[in-house]
C-alpha cells in the first residue's frame, strides 16, 4: 500500500515552502491575503488531483481563479440586492 | 464403528504423526480425535535444481512426484511435489529445502494446517459436523452447516475467566479473580503452592473450553510456569495432556505508519486461552466477533484473537485459493508494472476527498455506500489476476472468470449485509442485537482491510494495478452520485471515499433522502444507506489556518439527539480522560439544541461548564486517574533527539527496573518543573502540588476551541475562552 506519486496536499505545501521568502517580504496586510490564495487552492484538492496533470499547479490557479470568480459572483448578488431595497 | 455430532473447535498437528481434532459433543463430552493427514507442499524453476531438490530429498520420508499445478499469475506449472505423511514436521523440512534451494518457487509450504483441513473436508471450526469413528481415528467427516450461516447454533462453551485485581505492570498482584458459571471469588496468590492446587482443582472440575484472562499471555502464564518450577507441583493447562505451552515472543513491528507492540503469547492445546489484553479487537467486537472471524477465515480462535483482520483475509484468500486448486507461493511475486511519469499520475490516486464547506449547516444528511470498496471488487470482478494497468479501462475484466479476490469475498459482503438487514428488522432490546451488532463489525472489520491487501507489499495475491483499478472506480462512483444529488437540488457540503453529506432546503426526515437512495443505487448499482440526519453539523477548519477546511473532522446531532464526530479530540486516544469527559459533556449539551438559534442559547451554559471543570482541577477535585495523558512510545530511547514526553516517561520506568518497547503504550501525568512528567506505571503517589493544572487547562481549552470555533458566528461578542 502507499503511494508513489506526490499527493495535491504535498504538492501545495512544498510550493508553499518555496514561497517562503516570496512570502516574508510581503507586509503583514498581503501576507493574509497571499495565504488565503492557497486556502483557496486547498479547497479544490479533489478537482486539482481529477485533472491528472504533469504540472497541477497550473490548476491551484484556476482554482484560485474560481474562488476569486465566486466571491465577486457574491459580492454583485449583495449589491443587486442592495441596490433593489435603497432604489 | 460411532457416530458422533457436535461442533469442532480445534485442528491442530500432533508431532507423533496426523492431526488432533477436538469436538464438543451433543452429550456435552470435549473428544479428542485422530486423523491421518498427509500434506503437500510445492517447488517449481529451473529444472536442474528440481532436479537436485528430487535427489535431496529421496532417502527422506516423503513421496516426490513431478505435478502439473497452477500458479495465479503464470498458469500451469511443472512443479516437484512433496508430500509429507507427518504434518508436524513440514515446516522443519521446507526451511531446509528453501535453504538448500533458495532459487526455487515454493508453494503451500506455509498454509495453516486448520485451512488444509477445512479445503479438504468442508467442515469449518465451530460449524457442526458428524463423525465417523474407530476408537479414537476418524474414518468419515460429514459438515453439516457452512460458516456462511446467518444464525448458527450456539455453541454451549464453557468458560472460566481469571483476572488478577491489578495491572501486573504497575504493582504486583496479590489475588486472581476467578469466575466461571456462577461461581465467582478471589484467589489469594500467595502462598503459590496453595494457589496452583486450588487453580489446579478448579480447571479439573470445571474443565473449561475458553479461558479467558487479563494479562494471561503477558503475565498469567508465565507466572504459572515459574511458580510450578518453584513448588514442584505440576501444572498443566491444556486438555490435551501431551503438550505443553505454546509460547511466542513479544515483537514490535512496523504497520500503517506506526510502531505496533505485540505482546508475548501463550497458547493451549484442547482448549483456547484469550487474554483480553492482548487480543487486537477483543475491544471492538468482544468474543462473539473473534468467534465469528474464526468462522468464516477458518483460523482457529486462538490464533484471530491475537492476529490482525488482514492475517483474516489471507487465510480467506488461501482458502479460496485450496478450493480453486491454485497454488498459494510463499513469497509474493507480482511486482508493479511499468508505467510513464503520465499513466502514473493518471493511476495513482486513492479515493475522492472533496474539501467539506466550513462551519455549521442543519438539517444535513449523511449518506454511505455500504462496504464500498469490497462491493466495487465483486460488482466489477477486481482481482490481481482479472486487471492489468489499461488506461481507458482501469476496472476489471467484468466477463473473465471470477477472480480469486471476489470469490473470496463475496460471500463475506452477502453475509454481512443480511446480518445488518436483520439487526435493522430486530427491536433495540432483542437479546440478540448485541451478538449480532458484535459478528457484524467483525465481518466489517474484514472487508475494511481487504481493500488495503490488494495493494500490500507481502500481500500473496497483491497487485498494485488491482489496488489502484478499485480506487479508480470509487471516484467515478462517487462523481456519479454527487451529480445524481446536484440534479435532485441538493447541496454537496462534503464527500469522503465513500459518504457524501447533502441538504437541501425543506428536507429535514430520513425518509426525504429515499429518492435520492434509489436513484443513486440506479446509478451506481452499489447499495449506498442513510447513516443520518442530524439536525445540526460542524465541519471543521485548520488549526493553522481557518480558512482551510479538513476533511472527516466534524460533529454533530442526529434528529434523535444521538451525537456523531470525527477527528476530535474525544476520538483521540492519547486525550486525557478528563479532557474527553468534558468535551463529550459540552457535546451532549449542544445536542439538546434542535436549531441553530438553540444552539447559540445554550452557549453561556457552556463557558460555564468549562469554568467549573477548571476550578474543580485546580482545586484538586479531579481525580488522578482522569488526567493520565496515553502515549506510545515511537521508536527505541535512543532513536529520540529530544525526548517526547512518553520517551521521559518511559526514563523513569526503566530506571525502576521495568523493561519498555517500542509501541507500547506509556501512561503519564504531567507535572511542574524537570521531567515535566511522572509515569503512572511508578504507582507512586503524586502531591496535588506538582500536578501541571495550566497544561491540563490549555489542552481543555484546545478541545473548547475545536468544538466552539464553528459556532462563533452564532456568540455574542464576548471573550470566549482565556
Amino acid at each position: 500500500m502507499g503511494r508513489t506519486a506526490t499527493t495535491i496536499t504535498q504538492h501545495l505545501n512544498e510550493i508553499e515552502s518555496s514561497l517562503t521568502a516570496f512570502r516574508r517580504t510581503l507586509r503583514r496586510s498581503d501576507q493574509y491575503v497571499f495565504d488565503g490564495l492557497f486556502a483557496a487552492a486547498r479547497r479544490h484538492i479533489a478537482a486539482i488531483g481529477q485533472a491528472e496533470s504533469l504540472l497541477p499547479f497550473e490548476f491551484a490557479l484556476l482554482a484560485i481563479v474560481l474562488e476569486q470568480a465566486k466571491e465577486i459572483a457574491v459580492l454583485k448578488q449583495e449589491l443587486e440586492g442592495l441596490k433593489a431595497r435603497h432604489g | 464403528m460411532d457416530e458422533q455430532t457436535g461442533w469442532l473447535l480445534d485442528v491442530y498437528a500432533e508431532p507423533e504423526g496426523g492431526i488432533i481434532l477436538w469436538l464438543l459433543n451433543d452429550d456435552d463430552q470435549r473428544l479428542r480425535l485422530r486423523l491421518d493427514f498427509p500434506v503437500t507442499f510445492y517447488a517449481a524453476g529451473d529444472f536442474s535444481l528440481l532436479r537436485q531438490a528430487w535427489i535431496y530429498l529421496r532417502d527422506k520420508n516423503v513421496k516426490l512426484e513431478r505435478i502439473s499445478r497452477r500458479d495465479l499469475f503464470l498458469g500451469e506449472r511443472a512443479c516437484l511435489g512433496v508430500t509429507i505423511p507427518n504434518p508436524s514436521q513440514l515446516p522443519g523440512l521446507f526451511a531446509e529445502l528453501s535453504r538448500q534451494f533458495p532459487a526455487l518457487d515454493y508453494y503451500d509450504a506455509d498454509i495453516p494446517l486448520a485451512l488444509r483441513f477445512i479445503a479438504r473436508t468442508d467442515a469449518h471450526l465451530l460449524g457442526r459436523v458428524r463423525i465417523t469413528l474407530d476408537e479414537e481415528r476418524v474414518q468419515a467427516i460429514q459438515p453439516l452447516d457452512s460458516p456462511w450461516v446467518i444464525e448458527p447454533s450456539p455453541i454451549p462453551l464453557r468458560i472460566l475467566r481469571l483476572s488478577p485485581d491489578v495491572d501486573p505492570a504497575s504493582r504486583k498482584p496479590t489475588q486472581l479473580q476467578v469466575r466461571y458459571e456462577r461461581r465467582e471469588y478471589r484467589l489469594p496468590l500467595e502462598p503459590a503452592r496453595a494457589f496452583l492446587i486450588s487453580l489446579k482443582s478448579d480447571l479439573k472440575r470445571f474443565n473449561p473450553d475458553l479461558i479467558l484472562t487479563d494479562y494471561g499471555d503477558t503475565w498469567l502464564f508465565p507466572q504459572l510456569k515459574v511458580w510450578s518450577e518453584e513448588t514442584g507441583i505440576f501444572f498443566n493447562p491444556n486438555r490435551d495432556e501431551n503438550r505443553d505451552v505454546l509460547t511466542r515472543r513479544a515483537d514490535s513491528y512496523f504497520a500503517y505508519g506506526q510502531v505496533v507492540y505485540r505482546g508475548a503469547q501463550a497458547h493451549l492445546f484442547g482448549r483456547w486461552h484469550i487474554d483480553r489484553h492482548n487480543a487486537m479487537s477483543f475491544g471492538e467486537y468482544g468474543l462473539e466477533g473473534i468467534l465469528e472471524q474464526a468462522r468464516v477465515t477458518g483460523l482457529g480462535v486462538q490464533e484471530m484473537a491475537r492476529k490482525s483482520p488482514g492475517a483474516g483475509i489471507t487465510a480467506m484468500q488461501m482458502l479460496t485459493a485450496l478450493h480453486m486448486e491454485v497454488m498459494v507461493p510463499v513469497q509474493k511475486q507480482q511486482v508493479e508494472g511499468t508505467k510513464t511519469l503520465a499513466e502514473l499520475i493518471r493511476a495513482d490516486h486513492g479515493g475522492l476527498i472533496y474539501q467539506p464547506s466550513l462551519g455549521l449547516h442543519n438539517n444535513v444528511a449523511q449518506i454511505d455506500f455500504s462496504s464500498m470498496y469490497p462491493a466495487i471488487m465483486v460488482r466489477h470482478n477486481i482481482s490481481p489476476e482479472t486487471v492489468g494497468f489499461d488506461r481507458l479501462n482501469p476496472a476489471g475484466k467484468e466477463n473473465a472468470p471470477e477472480g480469486l479476490v471476489p470469490k473470496t469475498l463475496r460471500p463475506l459482503v452477502e453475509k454481512r449485509l443480511k446480518l445488518k438487514n436483520l439487526l435493522s428488522e430486530l427491536s433495540p432490546r432483542d437479546c440478540r442485537v448485541e451478538v449480532l451488532k458484535a459478528r457484524a463489525a467483525a465481518l466489517k472489520w474484514l472487508l475494511v482491510v481487504c481493500f488495503g491487501y490488494l495493494g500490500y507489499k507481502n500481500a500473496r495475491f497483491g497487485k498494485i494495478e488491482s489496488h489502484e483499478a478499485v480506487t479508480a472506480t470509487s471516484r467515478e462512483l462517487m462523481l456519479q452520485a454527487k451529480d445524481v444529488a446536484e440534479d435532485m437540488g441538493f447541496t454537496v457540503l462534503h464527500m469522503y471515499v465513500d459518504c457524501l453529506f447533502v441538504q437541501q432546503v425543506g428536507f429535514e426526515r430520513a425518509a426525504d433522502f429515499t429518492p435520492l437512495l434509489k436513484s443513486i443505487l440506479n446509478q451506481t448499482g452499489i447499495p449506498i444507506v442513510l447513516e443520518g440526519v442530524y439536525k445540526w453539523l460542524a465541519f471543521l477548519s485548520s488549526k493553522r489556518d481557518a480558512r482551510v477546511p479538513v476533511p472527516n473532522q466534524y460533529f454533530g446531532a442526529f434528529e434523535d439527539g444521538s451525537l456523531k464526530f470525527r477527528g476530535i479530540e474525544l476520538r483521540r486516544r492519547d486525550t486525557t480522560l478528563w479532557v474527553r469527559r468534558i468535551q463529550l459533556v459540552v457535546l451532549e449539551l449542544l445536542a439538546q439544541a434542535g436549531t441553530l438559534q438553540e444552539l447559540a442559547e445554550c452557549l453561556p451554559d457552556v463557558l460555564d461548564l468549562v469554568d467549573r471543570a477548571k476550578r474543580d482541577l485546580k482545586g484538586g477535585r479531579v481525580h488522578p486517574e482522569e488526567l493520565v495523558v496515553t502515549q506510545k512510545l515511537s521508536r527505541e530511547l535512543t532513536g529520540y533527539k529530544s525526548p517526547s514526553p512518553a520517551a521521559r516517561a518511559t526514563l523513569q520506568l526503566q530506571a525502576a527496573g521495568h523493561p519498555v518497547a517500542p509501541g507500547q503504550a506509556m501512561r503519564f501525568l504531567f507535572t511542574r518543573g524537570h521531567p515535566g512528567v511522572q509515569a503512572w506505571e511508578l504507582g507512586e503517589a503524586l502531591d496535588p502540588r506538582r500536578l501541571d493544572t495550566t497544561r491540563y487547562c490549555s489542552l481543555l481549552d484546545r478541545a473548547m476551541r475545536t468544538v466552539l470555533d464553528p459556532c462563533k458566528s452564532l456568540m455574542a461578542p464576548v471573550q470566549l475562552l482565556c
